[in-house]
């Protein structure tokens, strides 16, 4: 038998196999994954390298030209910084909500959810608003007499932080809380009657049955405070510019082999970061146990 | 592994939710080494006293004490007692050897001495050869043998047991309380022990602890509650058993069971005009098939309706002639031949097998 | 009417106006959406398909630049005219995809100001980037008059903000350091030039506490008195001095941007889309009640003679204003714009 009917004889068997089983259900999933993410960020890649013929002018000019590796790295080291802030700040917010009644869980839950529900671009005007030169933070200072000229908070990278770390921190707290909820409750009074002190179930039994949900909330917003760019463009100084401004940019000005060469570097370096989290994480096991396994 | 155990004293505990009454007036002195076990139907009041015991839950009023000491205001970790939870709640992240040892490293015990002791309990119930693996890969009678090793590996001498068979299944269950049986007597600590199953507290108990509505009905021995059950509901909730209305006649001081057209002497202690609701309860096994001329010492008529057939012993079912259906089962030997349905049969019990209860909450009848 | 005997003749000219087929004519115009399209519609489109007879459809569209180069890749031109934005305009010719105009089927009476006339576009309408000043700032009985007054730190105190590009800013400097206006591009063309243009640049860099992204963020700044003197679009600077706030344009030096309607490489109907062209550029009446509206203005003449003084003055294309302000030269901007990117960009984080 000839090799390419043999090949063809088991591409019909595999087509058989999937439709006799329930697998099937899953093509239309798959088909869309494939069109509507694979395709874009092959064409992505490609894009980068292809530009009237294979090339590395894109990368090359990344690597020597303007200011691009400064803000590439700026924006990874932020964004790495806002993800640590806003789980360390975020876990505890959900560590108090779910040790609260349901009803109240929901009730504070809601009060997280809201600010998702309201633009960001609003929600960063509004830092103008407490921030600014004439704003409440500054008009309160000097009205108690502690300053005498309005402080310079807006259009710094702080703001830039804090802005960000606000407009992030429900989706910390949420991916936070939903671990937690996963955790069964017995486990935390079971190691305290066994003969851990609070502080010792928490770390021996609820943090590391949590630790999962901590880190998935680290990867959500250090993926989304990769791409971020409106609110660093409008609160932040000269030097708060982050990638994704430069690849909108240069998707203005039709540069789109160059915005892909970033969005690339982008996907990349932050695929990297995750892993690196990972396997970090992995070796966290010591935290697990009480050192008992060999 | 010895572990001597403790005196545990509850005194007049008492624990509201806003209006509702938990547990009120429970007043218990267990032995050093005693197996007591809280028997109720759910929402009794019996995992409440446990929580209490544990710290989990602050009681309303009432004193707790262990070996003469107030723990009331100790907070949970430094109270020093054992706990078997119904879903194990083994740490899904330690291994078996870690969740063993993980109440010796909490009190400081060096690693290498909470590992030899770790192994010994894990020894105890035969399961040294798992210490390595996660909880997720055990069966179910492991993981509880796990908890329990984990319960006692710190030497508590109290032993706190929240429905710990539950959730096994009925063949393995019965495995596993002739196994706790076993490392009772090993490690001599307290065990206070919560089921709603009164044939696992039958089997296990030194005592048994009966309750209701946050009360406590009865406490005394297995044998004793089901031979002499304190009112018509322990009489009811341990074992099977047949009512017969009890009406007492004021000239002669007996009572009349008006069902069976009988009369029984009563004690002097029961008047059964005084209070409520009186009745007899006679264990289906009391109930014999007598002969002509052999006479016990109440007698009636009744047909078979339904013969269950379990071997040794043969479980009737029958009618009074008028139409009250009554339990009773018969030992059988290798001639004994089995009633057919419709059968009439002679029947009777002696006095003393005819134990008066009251029902002391008429409410709830 | 001198006016109408114009499109009139023209109309004749074309053979339009007689033409049975016209009545049935349609052209698709690409242009901004919203509130916009509305006013175009009621000023511009409605009498234009009265007078004429040709239908127009209006489309909104944004990225015209890759729409274009979309159309030109499938073969399908779906415009006949389109709006393009400064940017857009020079892109589009760069890249073939728009076709030269017949300058006399639009204005054959030569009316307009060599400004308005492109080879391949016609001024739709302009707007300028200016010097914006909060006047209740201002140090006692001092007045910003200039791009040097913006760098005097010492006379003029306070935060300052720029938009956060190359372009305009460079030409900013420069005036500041004292270049004429006639010989910014030529100075700018030179690497000396641009080496001049970022040391001037260098001394004013830290007072500017923003450096904008969005035409609202100057406007914004200034109201929330966040920045004192800044760069801004002529026309949101005079709303929001309209709304009660002490702002003020400071027209010398202002770089005055356009924006053009051309006819795509491949439209279907060339000679409709030049007489709708003639009528948005040449007719003041219109012209004038557009302004009053929206304030950028294109240039057709007598438009100024139609509207109020005040109003007059502060529009960009105003005689006195158009005078002392620049042209910007987006054909520069679009050569030079990837590397003056870069060292800009390089430059900011220093």
């Amino acid at each position: 038998m000839p090799a390419h009917s043999f090949r063809l004889l088991s591409l019909g068997i595999g087509i058989v196999k999937l439709l006799r089983s329930s697998d099937w259900l899953i093509v239309p999933g798959v088909l869309l994954l494939a069109f509507f993410f694979v395709a874009p960020t092959v064409e992505i890649a490609l894009s980068s390298i292809f530009d009237e013929g294979l090339t590395g002018k894109h990368f090359e000019r990344f690597a020597t030209k303007g200011a691009y590796v400064e803000v590439f790295r700026r924006t990874l080291v932020r964004s790495v910084w806002i993800g640590i802030l806003c789980v360390l700040i975020g876990y505890p917010i959900a560590y108090f909500i779910v040790h609260r009644s349901l009803r109240t869980q929901v009730f504070l839950m809601l009060l997280i959810l809201v600010p998702l529900w309201t633009s960001i671009l609003i929600r960063t005007y509004a830092w103008m608003v407490v921030l600014g030169r004439e704003g409440i933070v500054n008009n309160a200072l000097i009205w108690l007499g502690l300053i005498d000229k309005p402080l310079r908070m807006m259009f710094t990278t702080g703001a830039v932080y804090v802005a960000m770390i606000q407009i992030l921190l429900p989706i910390a707290v949420i991916a936070c809380y939903s671990a937690m909820t996963e955790i069964d409750r017995t486990l935390p009074r079971a190691a305290k009657v066994l003969g851990a002190s609070p502080w010792k179930a928490f770390r021996h039994v609820f943090l590391p049955l949590s630790l999962e949900g901590a880190l998935t909330s680290f990867v959500i917003v250090f993926m989304l405070s990769m791409g971020f760019f409106i609110t660093p463009a409008l609160v932040g100084g000269r030097k708060d510019a982050m990638l994704a401004n430069v690849i909108a940019h240069n998707v203005e000005q039709l540069n789109w082999g160059f915005a892909s060469a970033l969005a690339l570097l982008l996907l990349v370096a932050t695929i990297i970061v995750i892993v690196v989290v990972r396997l970090l994480a992995n070796r966290f096991v010591g935290v697990r146990s009480v050192g008992m396994a060999p | 592994m010895t572990v001597g155990g403790a005196t545990v004293e509850f005194e007049k505990i008492r624990k509201t939710y806003g209006d509702f009454v938990a547990v009120d007036d429970f007043t218990l002195t267990t032995e050093p080494g005693e197996f007591v076990t809280l028997l109720g139907p759910s929402g009794s009041g019996k995992t409440t006293v446990l929580n209490m015991l544990a710290g989990f839950t602050d009681a309303t009023a009432g004193d707790i004490r262990v070996n003469g000491q107030s723990v009331l205001s100790v907070p949970t970790e430094k109270r020093n007692v054992g706990m078997v939870f119904q879903h194990y709640s083994l740490f899904p992240h330690m291994s078996v050897l870690d969740n063993v040892a993980f109440p010796l490293r909490m009190r400081s015990v060096a690693r290498a001495e909470a590992r030899d002791r770790a192994l010994k309990a894990l020894a105890m119930v035969q399961l040294e050869s798992t210490a390595d693996r996660m909880p997720d890969q055990l069966s179910g009678g492991q993981k509880q043998r796990v908890a329990f090793a984990r319960g006692v590996v710190f030497e508590p001498p109290v032993l706190l047991m929240d429905e710990p068979l539950g959730a096994l299944d009925l063949k393995l269950r019965e495995a596993m309380q002739l196994e706790l049986k076993q490392i009772h007597k090993t490690v001599g600590c307290t065990i206070i022990f919560v089921t709603h199953d009164q044939s696992e507290a039958l089997t296990l108990s030194d005592r048994i602890v009966v309750m209701r509505d946050g009360r406590i009905e009865q406490v005394d021995t297995p044998n004793r509650i089901y031979d002499r059950p304190a009112n018509k509901f322990v009489a009811e909730f341990i074992g099977q058993t047949n009512f017969f209305a009890l009406e007492s006649e004021p000239s002669t001081g007996a009572g009349n069971l008006p069902e069976l057209g009988s009369s029984i002497p009563l004690p002097e202690s029961i008047d059964a005009r005084a209070g409520g609701d009186w009745w007899v309860s006679v264990r289906p096994e009391k109930i014999l098939r007598i002969a002509e001329g052999a006479e016990r010492g109440i007698n009636f008529d009744a047909a078979i309706d339904e013969a269950l057939f379990l071997g040794n012993e043969v479980h009737y079912q029958a009618s009074l002639p008028g139409g009250r259906q009554l339990q009773f089962r018969e030992q059988r030997g290798p001639d004994t031949p089995l009633l057919a349905r419709q059968a009439a049969v002679r029947l009777g019990f002696d006095y003393s097998d005819a134990i008066p209860v009251a029902d002391t909450h008429p409410a709830s009848a | 009417m001198r006016f109408k005997s114009t499109v009139l003749s023209g109309a004749i000219a074309l053979g339009l106006a007689a033409s049975p087929a016209l009545a049935e004519k349609k052209i698709v115009v690409s242009g901004s959406g919203g509130g916009l399209a509305k006013v175009m519609t009621a000023i511009y489109d409605k009498p234009f398909t009265k007078a004429t007879g040709i239908e127009i459809r209006r489309v909104a569209s944004t990225n015209r630049v890759s729409l274009l180069a979309g159309m030109e890749k499938t073969g399908r031109v779906l415009w006949d005219v389109t709006e393009l934005s400064g940017p857009e305009f020079p892109l589009s010719v760069a890249k073939g995809f728009v076709r030269a105009l017949d300058w006399n089927l639009i204005d054959p009476d030569n009316r307009l100001p060599a400004i308005a006339r492109d080879k391949y576009g016609v001024v739709a309408a302009s707007f300028s980037t200016i010097l914006a000043v909060r006047t209740d700032k201002l140090p006692k009985g001092k007045k910003m008059k200039s791009w040097a007054d913006f760098w005097d730190v010492k006379t003029f105190p306070g935060p300052r903000a720029l938009r956060n590009r190359p372009v305009e800013n460079l030409e900013f400097a420069l005036l500041a350091d004292g270049v004429p206006t006639a010989d910014l591009y030529k100075v700018l063309a030179t690497k000396a030039g641009q080496d001049r243009a970022f040391k001037k640049l260098d001394q004013i860099k830290k007072h500017v506490v923003v450096w904008w992204k969005t035409g609202a963020q100057p406007i914004q700044l200034l109201s929330d008195g966040e920045v004192y003197y800044t760069s801004a679009f002529n026309g949101r600077v005079t709303k929001l001095a309209k709304s009660g706030t002490p702002a003020e344009i400071v027209w010398n030096g202002g770089a005055l941007a356009l924006a053009y309607y051309a006819i795509p490489k491949g439209a279907k109907n060339i000679k409709e889309a030049h007489a709708y062209l003639s009528a948005l550029a040449l007719d003041a009446d219109r012209a004038a009640a557009f302004v009053k509206i929206v304030p950028y203005p294109g240039f057709a003449p007598g438009l100024y003679g139609k509207i109020p003084a005040s109003m007059g003055k502060v529009l960009p294309t105003h005689p006195d204003n158009v005078k002392v302000q620049f042209k910007l030269n987006v054909g520069f901007w679009v050569k030079n714009t990837e590397a003056l990117q870069e060292r800009w960009d390089a430059w900011l984080l220093k």
